[in-house]
């Protein structure tokens, strides 16, 4: 077959060419490739109008993507060059791979029939030179953006690779000082707070006010009533820690002052106590509320820590999720090794050449072991999903149907290739046929079976944290939650122990398959 | 008493490995079988123990015929037939022990080996065996951890366990050096001798033949070209022997060389 195609290539060649030169120069400008082909280098005449159409192709696709709103090709090709300066590169490459295809007919037909081969190296380099540069343009590749914003990105990144500080916490108690308010003033306001004993308090004067208001006038314009302007002392707080102050409105709703706009926080001095000049804010109550007087609060609120150090609710998660993650993959194997167990033996040529029926079967098995095969763990956990919802189950299932059909390949090879003498020897002994198999065929196949089923758990459990990421459950799933909450320090803790977790199983996995194979 | 009638093996490709053979072997002889690689020895022992099915003739031994025999018939019939084999064949990754007693299946209940539990006097009598062959220490170990000759006495111990009548060796020594060689067959000399066991052995290295054969039968192609005693081996002509192993074959002798006297070399 092969000898004889280069014959007719060598025939070929051998002719002269159809057309005179400068007319396959013309020809291949009209048509590319057309000039190649009736100078009688067809091949190169095919591969050249091919490159041609698909570059002009891409071209197409590509400057009507960078000036999607542009009408009219002088338009559109402006537009494309002003915004992105590599069309202009890839422009000037397209024409040199133009100008080189006239050319090239036009020498073609001029060495045809002679038996000098011209060989396309330097149009070689300069093709894949388009399809490289418009790869770039499609992929969007931008190492100047790689190099300047990686240094934005370098605080992220950080706390990904040490997230330490995030897995303890120290346990807080809020340090809490009140003082009562009234509004409006009536006859009674109420008294200023009493002074406590080791606890701490406000004292505001006045005791009783207006909140500050917006009142729309009739000529449309707004008048700002400010509040009242409180004077308020605080005693007894932890010295030098910082204070917020926090307002508790007659809805019980609670929140914080802010003076000029921005959040209002005192430092106590060492005695821990403080004085300030606040002014009433607005209210957000109705003015139903205001009927009859209504009681505000003023709190000054001290954030401290109490006790030891503890670990942090995200490290116990990452720990519950680690876990889970562990036991995803192991169940997985569990019922990879159960379910492919039997496919194994259908799978397995020197049990199945029996006759035209098993061996029927060995390539149905087979050939369904490797199209579950070939399709992506990541596929089938999100097929099980949409059956079983979210959560470790639908890892399990995506994981089971994976490892049947790799360990059902597996395993079969191991199969295939026993060594037939230990079961002739038992055979000779007088052994019957389970005997046989028990102590000629399993002492054979259960070190590769041993070996097999450790990899492949190690792989699964390596798989169920990307199985996590479409929502398989483990450790995975958390990870996502977390990046996409930008926590980027909780995120820390699961790839390190995924990280961890990875590493100490290969070794584990190593360790335990050299002792059997 | 074995006794051979046209035995005839054509396998599923059309290969006559076996043509039209008949000999006896008188119980207590250590036969040898001699031929080239290819001429049918392996395939002759094995239908002998019908690890392979002959396609003709009979084998009368102890006056049953062992190739009419099925199911429970053969397997009780294997028991008292020994098989040595040329790559040892013992399962590799089983301890020393385990190999042994495998010889003791046919003896033994079928689920009790399941869990691998074999009766007392079963275990009694594999230490004995590897007492007898002197691989008691290596009991413990796995099968693929031994030399060859330490693998091989494994392979006769296995076959000793069967408490057997006859022993089939194919090749014992073809995998070991000729030290070794000699000291396996030691082994098989003193069954011979010692126990009034029947060997059939196939041999390649001559020397061997003649110093431990009592009878041998020589094949070319399947047929049976030669039949001696102990007496016609060592007095074998060159004629004789290039009937044997082909008119190409050279027979080198160095009776300075212990171990190698002659050995057959294929040009």
């Amino acid at each position: 077959m092969k000898s004889k195609k280069s014959q007719i290539y060598k025939e070929a060649s051998t002719l002269p060419s159809i057309v005179p030169p400068w007319l396959a120069a013309v020809l291949s400008a009209i048509v590319p490739g057309l000039g190649q082909a009736l100078a009688r280098a067809v091949q190169r005449g095919l591969v050249i109008f091919f490159s041609f159409i698909s570059i002009i192709g891409l071209l197409v696709w590509r400057f009507k993507d960078a000036a999607p709103r542009d009408e009219g090709v002088v338009d559109i090709v402006r537009k494309a060059f002003r915004l992105e300066p590599i069309f202009v590169l890839i422009s000037i490459l397209f024409v040199i791979f133009y100008i080189w295809i006239i050319i090239d007919a036009y020498q073609m037909a001029k060495i045809a029939g002679k038996p000098d081969k011209r060989k396309p190296i330097v149009v070689m380099v300069l093709l894949i030179l388009v399809f490289f540069v418009i790869g770039w343009q499609i992929g969007q590749i931008d190492l100047y953006a790689f190099v300047t914003k990686f240094g934005d990105a370098l605080p992220a990144i950080s706390r990904v690779l040490w997230p330490w500080e995030r897995a303890i916490t120290y346990p807080e108690e809020t340090w809490m000082g009140t003082a009562g308010l009234e509004t409006p003033c009536d006859d009674t306001p109420p008294p200023p707070t009493e002074p406590l004993e080791d606890k701490p308090y406000l004292i505001v004067d006045p005791t009783c006010g207006t909140p500050s208001e917006q009142i729309d006038q009739e000529d449309g314009t707004i008048e700002v009533m400010p509040g009242t302007k409180l004077h308020v002392e605080g005693y007894n707080f932890t010295p030098e820690k910082e204070v917020e102050i926090w307002w508790k409105d007659p809805a019980i709703s609670q929140f914080r002052h802010r003076e000029g706009g921005d959040i209002l926080r005192v430092i106590p001095d060492e005695n821990g106590y403080f004085e300030e000049e606040i002014t009433w804010p607005y209210r957000l109550i109705p003015d139903s509320y205001l009927e009859g007087g209504a009681n505000w609060e003023l709190q000054g609120r001290q954030v401290t820590t109490i006790g030891d150090w503890e670990f942090s609710a995200e490290l116990k998660m990452a720990i519950e999720k680690m876990i889970e993650t562990i036991f995803i993959g192991m169940m997985a194997t569990f019922f990879g090794i159960i379910l492919a167990l039997p496919f194994s033996f259908l799978a397995a040529r020197n049990l199945m050449r029996a006759n035209a029926f098993t061996l029927g079967i060995y390539y149905l098995v087979r050939g369904v072991l490797n199209i579950i095969r070939s399709i992506e763990p990541l596929i089938w956990a999100i097929i099980a999903i949409i059956i079983v919802g979210l959560g470790p189950f639908a890892g399990i299932l995506a994981l089971v149907v994976h490892s049947i059909a790799a360990l059902g390949k597996l395993y079969s090879e191991a199969i295939e290739s026993i060594d037939s003498g230990p079961i002739e020897a038992v055979t000779a002994t007088g052994a019957n046929w389970l005997q046989t198999i028990m102590y000629g065929v399993i002492p054979q196949i259960i070190p590769p079976f041993v070996s097999f089923t450790i990899y492949r758990w190690d792989i699964n459990i390596r798989m169920s944290t990307v199985i996590g990421l479409v929502g398989g459950g483990g450790i995975g799933y958390l990870l996502t939650q977390w990046i996409r909450m930008l926590d980027y320090s909780a995120a820390g803790i699961a790839v390190w122990f995924i990280a961890i977790t990875v590493a100490l199983l290969d070794y584990i996995s190593a360790e335990i398959r050299e002792r059997f194979i | 008493m074995l006794e051979i009638r046209n035995l005839t093996k054509i396998y599923e490709d059309g290969t006559l490995a076996v043509d039209d053979v008949s000999f006896t072997v008188p119980d207590g002889e250590f036969l040898v079988v001699i031929g080239l690689s290819g001429s049918g020895k392996s395939t002759l022992l094995r239908c002998i123990n019908r690890l392979i099915d002959p396609t003709e003739g009979e084998i009368i031994w102890n006056g049953i015929d062992l190739a009419k025999l099925e199911g429970d018939e053969l397997r009780h019939a294997r028991r008292k037939i020994g098989m040595v084999f040329q790559h040892f064949n013992l399962v590799d990754r089983s301890s020393v022990l385990t190999n042994i007693l495998t010889g003791r299946l046919g003896y033994s209940k079928t689920w009790p080996t399941m869990l691998h539990r074999f009766p007392i006097e079963d275990r009694e009598k594999a230490w004995q065996t590897l007492e007898r062959l002197g691989i008691e220490d290596q009991a413990h170990k796995l099968a693929r951890e031994l030399s060859g000759g330490q693998q091989q006495r494994v392979g006769i111990a296995r076959a000793l366990m069967q408490d057997p009548e006859l022993m089939l060796a194919d090749e014992p020594v073809a995998s070991l050096d000729p030290v070794l060689a000699h000291s396996i067959l030691q082994h098989l000399e003193d069954l011979n001798q010692e126990d009034g066991l029947t060997i059939i052995c196939s041999l390649h290295y001559l020397d061997l033949v003649q110093r431990y054969s009592t009878s041998v039968i020589g094949l070319k192609a399947g047929k049976l070209v030669y039949q001696g005693s102990k007496k016609d081996i060592r007095n074998m002509t060159d004629d004789e022997f290039k009937t044997i192993y082909g008119e190409e074959a050279i027979r080198i002798s160095d009776t300075s060389l212990e171990g190698s006297l002659g050995e057959v070399v294929e040009q």
